[in-house]
């Protein structure tokens, strides 16, 4: 599929990894350039290896790898700094970051746009900021730089710009419809959303309290829906917390 | 080491199988600290000269052995045999936390201390567990992490000196 590389110096992050064979790891990698890239990382798990503290999730490396095939060869990682480790429930939202990049990016798909939203929402969450606010913003980055083009700002039937005063039914796959309008029976499980909520969302400002959790609804709802019936463990681990 | 014992060690082939064998039959869990033992209570756990009061938490019987070789300790433990991890699908009931928290509310401990690892899995586990304990009214401390002993700063790798930098304490 791809040619023999050498890639140096390549802004990443690890977003997962497993043990592999005695002492060697297998790292799944999320780079700017090269999207999500999964390497060995040989020698790894050894007790002096200099790899070991440096091969951590969330935290921003700069990263030489080689190979051909679909697991590249790790050459070497150095840890960029500047950046608290995660702690306490942010950790969880990192987790869960994390858990979306591995499900729905596809392997060696660069997406420069959603390396940055990625570093910034982990910046975001170092640094203590409102998580229901950047996780939604993350989710809808990420549907969008994947490419799976969420309509906002327009009735996907009328073509009429989103009236803030008006309520809408969102359609996956399609977009928001006026209510009102001849639409028919409703289906339950569609969303029902303000159009004031519509444009928030389109122009990324999702800090009003009805936008936060109408925006969470609906970006769960297509989360899901692209997720084609895999279920996310970290919210799963998440709502299991809740309940002890 | 399968070739090996085949083809040179057949004794030592017998001698190995026959001790997984019993590994395999008479080992259990410990059912106060959970680690492997061949009792019902292992002996760590029924000695009476250990301080009941604390309870180590770590995630592997070996994270175990190395805290009682610095004989530093003589409290109790409780051993995950895991540790928390999403993306592998590992949460608290994987975990079988109610246990852990039964012991930890048993009305003897006064302190637990969360030795998990200092990996983001091993963060991610302690701050659960200290939110659970918490909740339940019990003190939680967390292993205070660093520049090694008998360390030097100059050969000390940058992402442990800016950890010890953020964690820094008042003298």
């Amino acid at each position: 599929m791809s040619h023999k590389q050498r890639v140096d110096q390549q802004p990443s992050f690890v977003l997962h990894s497993h043990p592999w064979r005695e002492t060697s790891l297998i790292v799944e990698v999320f780079s700017r350039d090269y999207g999500r890239v999964a390497m060995v990382a040989k020698g790894a798990r050894r007790p002096m290896s200099a790899l070991r503290g440096v091969l951590m999730a969330f935290q921003p490396l700069l990263v030489d790898w080689s190979g051909g095939g679909e697991v590249k060869t790790l050459v070497r990682a150095e840890w960029q700094g500047g950046q608290p480790l995660l702690t306490g429930r942010a950790l969880l939202c990192g987790y869960y970051l994390n858990e979306l990049l591995v499900k729905l990016s596809a392997r060696e798909d660069p997406h420069p746009g959603l390396f940055e939203a990625y570093s910034e929402a982990l910046c975001q969450l170092a640094g203590g900021q409102s998580q229901g606010v950047l996780l939604r913003r993350f989710e809808l980055a990420l549907l969008r730089e994947l490419g799976y083009g969420v309509l906002l700002d327009h009735d996907a039937r009328s073509g009429e710009p989103v009236d803030p005063a008006r309520r809408y039914l969102y359609i996956i796959e399609e977009g928001p419809i006026a209510l009102g309008a001849d639409i028919g029976s409703v289906d339950p499980d569609c969303q029902i959303i303000s159009g004031q909520t519509l444009l928030d969302m389109a122009a990324g400002v999702l800090e009003r309290p009805e936008t936060l959790a109408q925006s969470k609804s609906l970006l769960r709802a297509l989360i899901n829906h692209y997720l084609g019936g895999q279920s996310l463990q970290s919210r799963r681990v998440f709502t299991e917390l809740q309940l002890l | 080491m399968a070739y090996y014992l085949l083809q040179r060690d057949q004794r030592g082939a017998h001698r190995l199988a026959e001790s997984l064998e019993r590994a395999l039959s008479s080992l259990q869990h410990c059912e106060r600290c959970n680690t492997f033992t061949e009792e019902r209570i292992c002996q760590r756990c029924a000695n009476p000269q250990r301080d009941a009061r604390l309870l180590c938490v770590v995630e592997m019987p070996a994270d175990l052995a190395m805290i009682e070789q610095t004989l530093a300790y003589k409290g109790l433990y409780y051993v995950l045999m895991g540790r928390l991890s999403p993306l592998d699908g590992i949460g608290p009931r994987e975990l079988g936390l109610e246990k852990l928290l039964a012991r930890a509310t048993d009305g003897v401990v006064e302190e637990v201390i969360l030795a998990t690892n200092f990996t983001n899995e091993g963060e991610a586990t302690a701050h659960m567990l200290s939110e659970l304990l918490a909740a339940r009214g019990v003190r939680a401390s967390r292993l205070s992490r660093g520049v090694p002993v008998g360390g030097e700063l100059e050969h000390t790798d940058s992402g442990t000196i800016a950890q010890a930098l953020v964690e820094r304490r008042t003298l």
